[in-house]
């Protein structure tokens, strides 16, 4: 691999050449995103092995769709956290239509399980950092932001575990984006 | 509807938590081509990212890059040739017949590579191809003032799922759009019914993969039939002539 002809965007490059089935590319693109994604996937999934294999399949599928990838598309890495995240929430929602298949509604078990996501979104939020860009939001869109980016539920289910209107939901959720946008506009500025 | 609604639900699209009816009506309008509306989704995860990144990284175990890049290489390890080379040599074969036979396993193994990714690259193919039509097919029941609109709830075995049946009677035609269904295993596929009264009539049959919706082009049913409600039961691979499975999703004209 030439590593002097390496545009800017050295991630951008890398599935470039992972796209001709480069592996040493590759390689190189793992050991660059790999702890990101395996951080995303322990935290949606909360299970260290089904992080692993979820790390393992976004790998197999950025090698063989890479050259599907285009920075017209965003940023690399923007796109690998999106395969990430498309798969992790099929997981989730997976496991909750078989919980809600199987499992009644009252059943302590479900309850607990329940209570286990309120307490890890809220573990969650202790761990981000003060500076980081979710502190310069608002509580109630930063919650809602979080319900859906890492618990992977969909508005109606956030409505219904906030006990809060559907319509409002949807308000803060897209105030939540917007301020996201602003936040990453103006550091790229 | 105004476009500024479409790049309002574009945001929660991007999100991923767009569902129901609001989902499958966006992802008509993106399949019918909204080049807007698709660069705001990808503005809205490109926002988005800096939650993940927000994250404390986490070093993944050693072991999984090894798995990974074993299952993406379809040769043989380098140093595993190395050391057959070297007792190839030891033993006296001639340096020929080594390269004669290194090369036949190249090839061998480029010639397999080659043949599964042509096989996975002819799967896509079909699947963009039969989606494409599916996605056609769907435009062209939705303009077309004589099709009326189905929807089936999702029952006990799927409460989460829905369905959206598009039916014209007088060409008696149709198409099913599934959202939510569990993924079925290998011996198992959906199943379609229309029912006229309280006779349930084959329609075909679907197999739910990793898409979230499933779409199902429904060919001219029977004429002399009154046709008031579409079921989706779960049954054995290949269909039955009469359902004996679970019923998933219901719906009445």
């Amino acid at each position: 691999m030439q590593v002097s002809a390496q545009p800017i965007n050295q991630a951008a490059y890398l599935i470039q050449q992972v796209a001709k089935q480069d592996r040493e590319a590759f390689s190189q693109l793992y050991d660059r995103c790999s702890s990101l994604v395996f951080s995303l996937a322990m935290r949606m999934l909360k299970v260290h092995s089904d992080a692993e294999d979820l790390l393992q399949e976004v790998f197999v599928q950025v090698w063989r769709q890479a050259s599907n990838y285009s920075e017209e598309r965003g940023s690399p890495e923007a796109w690998i956290i999106n395969i990430a995240r498309s798969r992790a929430i099929d997981k989730i929602r997976s496991i909750r239509r078989m919980e809600k298949s199987f499992v009644l509604t009252d059943d302590p078990a479900r309850a607990e399980s329940s209570d286990n996501v309120e307490s890890s979104a809220a573990e969650s939020e202790t761990r981000l950092t003060m500076n980081s860009a979710l502190a310069n939001l608002p509580e109630t869109q930063r919650r809602v932001l979080e319900l859906a980016y890492f618990d992977g539920l969909t508005q109606t289910e956030i409505a219904q575990r906030l006990a809060e209107p559907l319509g409002t939901v949807k308000t803060r959720m897209r105030s939540g984006i917007q301020r996201l946008r602003e936040i990453v506009s103006s550091r790229a500025a | 509807m105004a476009h500024e609604e479409w790049l309002e639900r574009a945001e929660i699209y991007g999100l991923s938590a767009l569902d129901g009816d609001e989902l499958i009506q966006f992802e008509a309008h993106l399949a019918a081509g909204c080049p807007v509306c698709e660069g705001r989704i990808r503005e809205t995860r490109e926002s988005l990212a800096v939650l993940a990144r927000s994250l404390p990284p986490l070093t993944p175990p050693p072991q999984v890059k090894a798995r990974l890049l074993h299952q993406i290489s379809p040769e043989v390890a380098p140093s595993i040739r190395e050391n057959t080379r070297s007792r190839w040599f030891s033993w006296g074969i001639s340096a020929g017949a080594f390269a004669a036979a290194g090369l036949l396993i190249t090839m061998t193994w480029s010639l397999y590579a080659t043949r599964q990714e042509l096989q996975r690259l002819q799967k896509d193919v079909a699947s963009i191809q039969a989606g494409s039509i599916l996605h056609e097919t769907g435009i062209e029941f939705l303009s077309d003032p004589r099709a009326q609109s189905v929807h089936l709830k999702g029952l006990a075995p799927s409460p989460a799922a829905v369905g959206h049946l598009l039916w014209n009677p007088e060409s008696r035609k149709g198409i099913l759009i599934t959202q939510g269904l569990p993924k079925n295993t290998p011996d198992k596929v959906y199943e379609l019914w229309a029912i006229a009264g309280a006779e349930p009539v084959p329609v075909g049959t679907f197999s739910v993969e990793d898409k979230p919706h499933t779409l199902l082009k429904i060919p001219s049913l029977p004429h002399g039939k009154s046709f008031d409600k579409f079921a989706v039961t779960l049954e054995p691979a290949g269909g039955v002539p009469k359902p004996t499975g679970p019923m998933h999703l219901l719906g009445s004209l």
